[in-house]
């Protein structure tokens, strides 16, 4: 294979330049960051993308399982339906032709149990639909935890931008109130529970536990 | 027959507590409230008359934590039975719910099997039902 000599050495040369001076800014900015002790702060912003990135395939889990179940449900409570229509419209023609007989063979006795039964099925949907909605609690903590982490790397960034900036563009702002809570940091729901043995994964493990303690 | 016993519903996400107030419903226990927060469950609790509560925990303000001790150390509202509904799954949470007075612990998301399960077993306990 043939290779061009045209200008032998001048974008080789080039490029050894160009990743020279993109070694120079990292380190440049590797030993501002150290320097301004922003460096151990980011690198724990930084541990805690892989966790954000875990929550929001949570997210996306969640809700596509919740509109799963919501259209399923929606599918056997328009069966059910379909079921309803139908069977009124054969016993009202019954009723029609000799009432009677369709009350005398049973064809109404039949029907009003039947529907009894339907509708009894289709409130029994109607009741999953709404539970699947529960979807909204669940991944609304979750993403406030992710919001709060792309805040945080966000002040972080700003921060940074700040300490370096020109003392002359700086702007004096407000100093943040801080929060106090003596109580337990709160986790909401766990994303990862397989292999945790200090989360329980379901309600029986959580009856078990109470059990335990004498409830 | 609906139940004369008076809920209130404690959660952030509106669409919890009108799901609790719905499963509530369907199970007797028509006579329900909600409130957003433990504060805001706190003063309808000392402003009228409740038999239970059904709260999650992590919420602003005043957390379900929080609400459950200042429901127990208050004379005139430490009978009132406390289920937990929350999304909480951690062992320490439960514990610790159980050791502040908690009557039951659900963990979300759960069924109304569930829910039904643990109000008739407090409900029971208690003397309620």
């Amino acid at each position: 294979m043939e290779i061009s000599d045209s200008t032998p050495g001048a974008g080789e040369a080039e490029s050894t330049d160009v990743h020279h001076k993109i070694g120079q800014l990292t380190r440049q900015l590797h030993d501002t960051l150290r320097e301004l002790g922003m460096a151990e702060k980011l690198r724990g912003s930084a541990e805690e993308l892989p966790d954000a990135k875990s929550r929001l395939s949570y997210i996306a889990k969640l809700t596509g399982e919740a509109a799963e179940k919501v259209l399923n449900r929606v599918d056997q409570a328009k069966n059910q339906h379909d079921h309803i229509a139908s069977e009124t419209h054969r016993v009202k023609a019954l009723m029609i032709q000799d009432p009677v007989a369709a009350v005398a063979k049973g064809h109404i006795m039949n029907f009003l149990t039947d529907m009894e039964q339907s509708s009894k099925e289709i409130d029994q949907h109607l009741t999953e639909i709404m539970m699947a909605q529960d979807f909204h609690d669940l991944t609304g903590q979750v993403i406030a935890r992710v919001v709060n982490l792309a805040t945080t790397i966000e002040d972080q960034l700003v921060g940074l931008l700040i300490q370096t900036a020109p003392p002359h563009t700086l702007v004096a702002k407000p100093a943040p109130t801080p929060s106090v809570d003596g109580h337990p940091v709160l986790q909401g729901p766990v994303v990862n529970p397989e292999g945790n043995p200090e989360v329980v994964t379901s309600q029986s493990e959580v009856d078990d536990l109470l059990a335990s303690l004498g409830f | 027959m609906a139940n004369p016993l008076r809920f209130l519903v404690v959660d952030d996400f509106s669409t919890m507590r009108r799901i609790v107030r719905n499963l509530l419903k369907e199970s007797g226990f028509s006579e329900a409230d909600e409130a957003e927060d433990g504060v805001v469950a706190l003063q309808k609790l000392r402003n009228s008359s409740f038999d239970f509560v059904v709260s999650d925990i992590n919420m602003p303000n005043m957390n379900g934590f929080q609400l459950l001790a200042e429901i127990k150390k208050d004379e005139k509202l430490k009978h009132i039975p406390v289920l937990m509904v929350t999304a909480e799954a951690r062992k320490e949470d439960i514990v610790l719910a159980a050791q502040q007075g908690a009557a039951g612990y659900i963990v979300k998301p759960f069924t109304k099997a569930t829910l039904e399960d643990k109000l008739i077993h407090i409900l029971k306990k208690t003397g309620l039902q």
